[in-house]
């Protein structure tokens, strides 16, 4: 599906292309990588939560 | 609840760990801390700030299917509101479930009233709503 630009990025009910990113996982205190396809394939819901900065504030 | 919850900031994986053993309020994170240094993915959702090289608050909902269906986006100096997220996420979940369904303004939970779009609720959502 083609990513439109109203300035959004995407655009809501496209289909996000796959990503994958570096994590720090809290709970096995290890780094390891996640990605689209992998939650996909567990059934899954993704929730990205994007925020500035560690160290800071709200 | 069948979501993977991850956060993303421009900060690499090292700095979210230091973080987490550091700042006493995140004691129970159990979530994923990803990392955006080259702000790729942030620029891929619309959220990097080129001049601070940060991501903006926003939150983005996809579905199994991969599907983005729900996004919201603050600027840095106004929070996000965790309930409102959790009401989003549930409401999304059940007309994933309930098809023909619709979670109305007023709706924050399962079991609070949902509206069946058709000829018949053209103009009568009062009705619908409060019967």
């Amino acid at each position: 599906m083609t990513e439109s630009t109203n300035g959004c990025g995407l655009q809501l009910g496209a289909s996000v292309p796959d990503f994958e990113l570096q994590t720090y996982d809290p709970v096995k205190n290890d780094f390891g990588t996640v990605s689209l396809e992998q939650i996909k394939a567990d059934g899954k819901w993704t929730i990205l939560f994007f925020y500035p900065a560690d160290f800071t504030f709200v | 609840m069948g979501a993977e919850l991850i956060t993303v900031s421009t900060d690499t994986q090292f700095v979210h760990l230091a973080w987490k053993e550091h700042e006493k309020s995140l004691a129970d994170v159990q979530y994923l801390m990803g990392a955006d240094p080259n702000g790729k993915l942030s620029r891929q959702f619309g959220v990097y700030v080129e001049d601070a090289g940060l991501a903006l608050r926003g939150t983005f909902l996809i579905n199994p299917e991969g599907t983005l269906l729900n996004s919201e986006v603050s600027f840095f100096n106004v929070g996000r509101n965790i309930d409102e997220l959790m009401r989003k996420f549930k409401a999304n979940l059940y007309v994933a479930k309930k098809q023909a369904e619709a979670c109305p303004a007023q709706w924050k939970d399962e079991g609070d009233k949902t509206l069946t779009p058709g000829p018949s609720v053209v103009g009568h959502v009062h009705e619908a709503l409060t019967k």
